[in-house]
């Protein structure tokens, strides 16, 4: 059982050495590029733990691409200091020119979120249901009534990225930079896992008078 | 601008993934690409992997069985899937600034929580880099007198413990360079350390009939694109 078991660890440092190889038959110069130079993405991505959703894999990305910051059901909490630093390191000193906020069908934190909101009163007694609560409370102000499960899903996924495109654009970083003059766009995408597609939701940037 | 996107997974699912490798740009030209390129080029990858697979993404949609969870740096250039040539359902992901695994912090307890006890990871990573942003910031930081963490803002309570650890350590005789991988490798220890305090992790490795979960430590050299293994920890140890 141990055999089999440390081989998934050991295969991903086995294939990352066959990967690294290849890069470099390909481009001798790009991992000493990749040191010398800092890193100039232009997009931050704020999405979901999940593994069905690689940021840089379903957007065909190269390193140095895609700033990222995942967690359970992509959420931005206007108290969360983990998502708050990475936002602020990214506008500066990064730099990134957009932000996207990219929510997922079949959400195991929505699934999480509409069950406990049927159950009534939360306890938020453990890191993952206190994690959870502002998107039990979005669940509860949604009509999902008569609804299939999927649908009842899709819906609360949609409603989710909107609320912490919201969250973001009320945030310090955005705020700061929109009053002066940093044009960045924050964005809502929904990754549709039984096509493979993103689509955007909403599109976000700084009132006209910046503009 | 000719973009070589280069993309392999195991061998079963190869064909899936590679798009013609045309020319691999040097990386500072490959960052201005326009929002509109990453959902055109999503565009592109779905339409390839639903002609070599037709039923990969309806067959993605209905569970997720990965056996690796990461926590690495939010930095672009360390896209865990890319430089494991992994394909989406082999990882589950949490990214932050320098790595961090902060024992009070909800976003990745939750984060590991959800990976040990309902997706059944069988290892759990933690990965720093050389050349980190977040570990250049505390060592900067470490110079002056320490400030009152809650007054501040998020990114300076967010990398207060790492300017701590900092502190903590002898830098006097290294060079830049030199002070930068010894943070860099002390942090990745420490993390691995508070991982392996927390509770998903005593609570699994207490329990004779939970899943083996083993903590790794590791670190990614940009300079190479390889990853070494500085520290494993399992139940034994």
């Amino acid at each position: 059982m141990s055999q089999l078991q440390s081989n998934a660890a050991e295969d991903l440092i086995n294939a990352n050495e066959r990967w690294a190889r290849d890069v470099i038959k390909h481009d001798p110069n790009f991992f000493k590029d990749s040191a010398t130079y800092p890193q100039r993405p232009k997009v931050l991505w704020i999405g979901c733990s999940d593994s069905r959703v690689p940021a840089s894999v379903v957007t065909a990305s190269m390193p140095g691409d895609i700033f990222t910051h995942t967690n359970i059901a992509n959420q931005f909490h206007s108290f969360d200091d983990n998502a708050n630093s990475v936002l602020s390191y990214a506008v500066d000193p990064v730099g990134v020119k957009h932000v996207v906020l990219v929510g997922h069908s079949v959400c195991g934190g929505a699934q999480a979120a509409i069950q406990a909101a049927e159950e009534g009163p939360v306890e938020p007694h453990n890191p993952l249901t206190r994690w959870l609560v502002p998107l039990i409370q979005l669940v509860r102000t949604l009509d999902l009534h008569g609804l299939p499960e999927n649908e009842a899903v899709d819906k609360v996924v949609e409603a989710n990225v909107l609320k912490q495109v919201e969250n973001i654009c009320l945030s310090e970083p955005i705020v700061s930079a929109w009053a002066t003059g940093n044009n960045v766009s924050v964005h809502g995408w929904v990754y549709d896992l039984a096509t493979g597609r993103i689509r955007e939701l909403v599109v976000r940037s700084p009132p006209r008078a910046n503009l | 601008m000719l973009r070589a996107t280069y993309i392999r997974g195991p061998i079963i699912f190869r064909s899936l993934f590679v798009l013609p490798s045309l020319r691999f740009p040097p990386l500072r030209n490959m960052s201005h690409r326009p929002l509109q390129t990453l959902l055109n080029a999503n565009e592109e990858w779905a339409q390839t992997v639903v002609k070599d697979t037709p039923d990969f993404f309806a067959r993605s949609a209905t569970c997720q069985n990965p056996k690796i969870l990461w926590i690495g740096c939010s930095d672009s250039r360390v896209p865990e899937s890319i430089i494991t040539a992994s394909k989406p359902g082999d990882i589950f992901v949490h990214r932050n600034v320098a790595n961090q695994f902060h024992l009070h912090d909800d976003s990745a307890l939750s984060v590991l929580s959800f990976a040990v006890k309902e997706v059944g990871v069988e290892h759990v990573v933690l990965v720093g880099h050389t050349n980190c942003g977040g570990a250049m910031a505390c060592i900067e930081a470490a110079k002056v007198a320490a400030t009152n963490p809650s007054a501040s803002n998020p990114l300076t309570r967010w990398l207060s413990p790492l300017t701590a650890l900092v502190r903590s350590l002898d830098l006097s005789a290294c060079s830049a360079n030199e002070a930068l991988n010894k943070v860099v490798k002390a942090n990745i220890i420490k993390q691995v350390d508070n991982i392996c305090k927390s509770e998903p992790i005593t609570t699994a490795w207490a329990d004779p009939h939970a899943k083996k979960v083993t903590v790794h430590g590791w670190m990614y050299d940009l300079a190479e694109g390889r990853i070494k293994e500085l520290v494993v920890r399992d139940s034994q140890a």
